[in-house]
């Protein structure tokens, strides 16, 4: 139990005045003993847990972000030791096979280019690292939910970066991922409907205000309104996100991220609006073997 | 014996000029201008040694080739991209603080094009596009903090006596170790023994564009001569590959090793126990080493792409014909009979492999250099992959989906952080020694040999004359390292490369330096000894 009620460190014990040492993960004070911080979170590295025997590892860390979560061996090319004639010839070979055989079916090999893809466009993009485990995670989740048939890869692939660019507040504009991307309009907005009619994503309006300090491209951009019209559960207001808001908060609402009513997509193919279908519970956020966070439909 | 006001004077001099030299810009100027000069021209260079990614595109039926042309690199100083997109000037202690790398972005112009079959040849797209991330040394001329007084650098955060050349890769500060390295493109002679008896070897390192080869020339214990270079096993008769590259008649091969009386002798000795008579015979034979069991006509292709590619590969230069080349690299073999010769008659020394004649250093950026053409050949891989599957899914053909720029900065960030650099050699760089000032001056001043630890390698580790003024008597680890870890001494300055070898050589040749008799252009003289 912590003592520390604020959020400034102690630098003396607050019964005795005493000096404080750290002693493992707790301050204690010297004089009487008591224990004024004690930080029950560990933020290191090492999140599973191991007997003392049986620690071991190899290789790199687990990651989503690649198609096998990274556990596969690829026979290396770099070796130390000198291969000549045709043992080289040999090992040659035997390195492409496996590299070939790497992917069993043909979901395994659209889950790599998809996660190529997106490990581009993280990349020209500039965007921290986590995005792209989470954009993995989620894009796996909707090629298991057989989002991905009759789509375009590159357009999931940009439309799981961007929906994860807007889960976790950084802005991008569609056009900016477009810009990156293979994929055009049309495919992400088709991708991107199906993630969050599908897939119910916790994701709520850009607001430049907020998340984008002044910032001067080479070009200004403009930033426009999402394609595809978006129903409201209420009828009879504003259609536009950002033209809603004065309206909220005339109304008294409190000015919210995520409007509580659902925002879905029309999609102009479909035909019957399909309830949400059910997710998976737990945090998403790229660690190894938890399940990708996907929000249970609040309806 | 000076008067003792003179030697007042003299200390007093000597003592200004000694402070001069620990200024802090010299104290690690050899580190700055490795490195700008990677940056100004050793970038470009590498990238103009590529000119073109090419795609196997064109190979099927009714595709146009398509490849892609690679223009001018440029490159930015240090800045840093947040998760919002904001992008901001790095500075080196928010580099230190964050755990982030001190890079900076660099640009290359890259063109699409596409055609020359049907068509005509038309680009397709061409902009200068982000490649990644080049770690940027603290202190060089892309330094965010270059040129700042000591107030400025003490408001950003600095030291003002820090000396710089280091990099901050995730947070930490790390060196690129000097190595010092035989000197390449030059003919070093020296005793070998080959099943008990003594043979004389002549060797020399070949070196050109990160690749080096090799090449030893051996007369062994029946006088015969012996050639072996790389990607042909064992050795080739000397003969034999001179009359491949172009030198057939018995006496021109005798008089282009040497006119005296002696190795005339030997030389007739070896022309007798001679196998092929021609050129075309002589390439035959050369192919049936290299590409044994094949056809003939692919014998004769891999005979001839191994003499153009692994034999004495830097005598190719741009300005010099192909056939031209041949005849050089003949003369150059018979440079190395008449070495080997001389050594066996006593007219010349074995030559000293610690003489720092023979020695060259390779600094920061020659190291790095090494990488950007290593991981430019990785981003070329790859772009040549994207190109292919996105002309497969029918998808426009644009230099921005094409490019992924991580690949580049991981290959140079990596071989930085972990130390294992291209080429197999670990431990190249290092993190600074920061236990006091003089730790940091040390390291950053220190040579390493690339010699193993565990032997003992006696002549190595002596002290050498001509270490005089260049390396310092007694700095020098105790143990396994010892006499391998040098230091440099207190007014060593190092020499660079020249920028332009071929008004060097236009300058030698006004100067009346002939050039090798068959070369009719006096403006080429080429690479001699």
């Amino acid at each position: 139990m912590s003592v520390r009620m604020t959020g400034v460190p102690p630098t003396r014990c607050p019964e005795c005045e005493g000096r404080l040492r750290p002693v493992g993960t707790e301050l204690v004070c010297e004089e009487c003993g008591l224990v004024t911080e004690g930080d029950v979170i560990d933020h290191g590295p090492e999140w599973r847990s191991f007997d003392r025997a049986e620690r071991k590892r190899t290789g790199a860390r687990l990651t989503r972000s690649r198609h096998d979560r990274g556990l596969s061996t690829r026979i290396g090319s770099g070796s130390r030791i000198r291969v000549t004639g045709r043992k080289r010839r040999q090992l040659a070979r035997m390195c492409r096979e496996q590299a070939r055989a790497r992917f069993e079916t043909k979901a395994d090999y659209n889950r790599m280019t998809g996660f190529t893809e997106i490990r581009r466009i993280v990349s020209q993009l500039s965007l921290p690292g986590a995005v792209r485990e989470q954009a993995c995670t989620l894009f796996e989740s909707a090629q298991t939910e057989d989002l991905l048939v009759g789509r375009s890869l590159e357009g999931f692939a940009a439309a799981v970066v961007y929906a994860t660019c807007r889960t976790r507040d950084i802005a991008r504009t569609r056009e900016e991922i477009l810009e990156i991307s293979r994929a055009d309009g049309d495919e992400l907005a088709a991708a991107y409907a199906a993630l969050n009619r599908e897939l119910g994503l916790p994701t709520g309006p850009i607001d430049p205000g907020v998340s984008s300090p002044v910032r001067l491209p080479a070009r200004p951009r403009q930033r426009r309104r999402t394609p595809g019209r978006m129903v409201r559960t209420r009828p009879g207001r504003s259609r536009c996100p950002r033209r809603a808001e004065p309206e909220r908060r005339r109304r008294g609402l409190s000015l919210r991220r995520r409007p509580p009513g659902r925002l879905r997509v029309d999609h102009p193919g479909d035909g019957c609006r399909r309830r949400r279908r059910l997710a998976r519970d737990g945090p998403i956020d790229g660690r190894g073997d938890q399940s990708p966070r996907i929000r249970r439909c609040r309806r | 014996m000076a008067a003792d006001g003179d030697y007042d004077v003299d200390q007093g001099a000597r003592r200004d000029i000694s402070r001069e030299y620990f200024s802090r810009e010299r104290l690690a100027e050899h580190h700055y201008r490795s490195f700008n000069a990677f940056l100004n021209r050793g970038m470009q260079r590498v990238v103009d040694e590529k000119e073109t990614i090419d795609t196997d595109i064109g190979d099927k039926e009714g595709e146009e080739p398509v490849y892609v042309e690679l223009g001018d690199v440029r490159i930015v100083t240090p800045r840093v991209r947040e998760a919002d997109g904001s992008e901001e000037l790095l500075y080196p202690q928010e580099a230190r603080l964050r755990n982030i790398t001190y890079s900076a972005p660099v640009f290359m112009e890259m063109s699409i094009v596409k055609g020359g079959e049907e068509e005509e040849e038309r680009v397709v797209d061409s902009t200068e596009t982000k490649i990644g991330r080049m770690p940027i040394m603290v202190g060089s001329e892309k330094c965010n903090i270059a040129g700042f007084s000591d107030e400025e650098l003490i408001d950003i955060g600095e030291d003002p006596a820090d000396p710089g050349g280091y990099f901050i890769v995730n947070g930490s500060e790390r060196v690129l170790m000097t190595s010092e390295d035989l000197a390449p493109n030059k003919i070093l002679a020296e005793y070998d023994s080959k099943y008990g008896d003594e043979i004389q070897v002549a060797k020399t390192f070949s070196q050109r564009r990160g690749y080096r080869a090799l090449v030893l020339c051996e007369r062994t214990r029946d006088g015969l001569l012996e050639v072996s270079f790389p990607s042909v096993s064992g050795s080739v008769d000397f003969v034999t590959l001179v009359r491949a590259l172009g030198l057939e008649s018995d006496e021109e091969i005798v008089h282009k090793v040497s006119n005296d009386p002696e190795i005339v002798k030997y030389m007739l000795e070896n022309l007798e126990m001679a196998e092929v008579q021609t050129e075309e015979e002589a390439i035959e034979t050369l192919g049936k080493r290299v590409a044994s069991g094949q056809g003939k006509n692919y014998q004769l292709k891999r005979a001839n792409y191994v003499i153009d590619r692994y034999l004495l590969p830097h005598l190719h230069e741009e300005g010099v014909d192909e056939e031209d080349v041949r005849i050089n690299k003949a003369h150059y073999l018979c440079r190395m009979a008449e070495a080997c010769f001389e050594l066996a008659l006593g007219r010349r020394e074995s030559d000293d492999k610690d003489h720092y004649a023979n020695k060259r250093l390779k600094v920061s950026g020659d190291l790095m250099k090494d990488l950007f053409r290593t991981a430019l050949n990785k981003l070329s891989r790859d772009v040549k992959y994207q190109l292919e599957r996105a002309n497969m899914r029918n998808r426009n053909l644009s230099v921005s989906t094409v490019v992924r720029s991580d690949v580049l900065t991981e290959r140079l960030e990596h071989p930085i952080a972990t130390g294992n650099w291209v080429g197999g050699r670990s431990g190249v760089s290092q993190l600074v020694d920061r236990t006091d000032f003089m730790g940091v001056l040390s390291h950053l001043r220190r040579l390493r040999s690339p010699l193993s630890r565990s032997q003992p390698h006696f002549e190595a580790r002596d002290l050498h004359a001509t270490q005089w003024g260049r390396i310092c008597p007694s700095e020098t680890p105790e143990g396994p390292n010892c006499g391998l870890v040098k230091n440099f001494a207190q007014a060593m300055e190092l020499s660079q490369n020249v920028e332009d070898e071929q008004e060097l050589k236009r300058e030698l040749a006004s100067m009346g330096v002939e050039g090798i008799p068959g070369l009719e252009n006096t403006a080429r003289t080429p690479a001699d000894d």
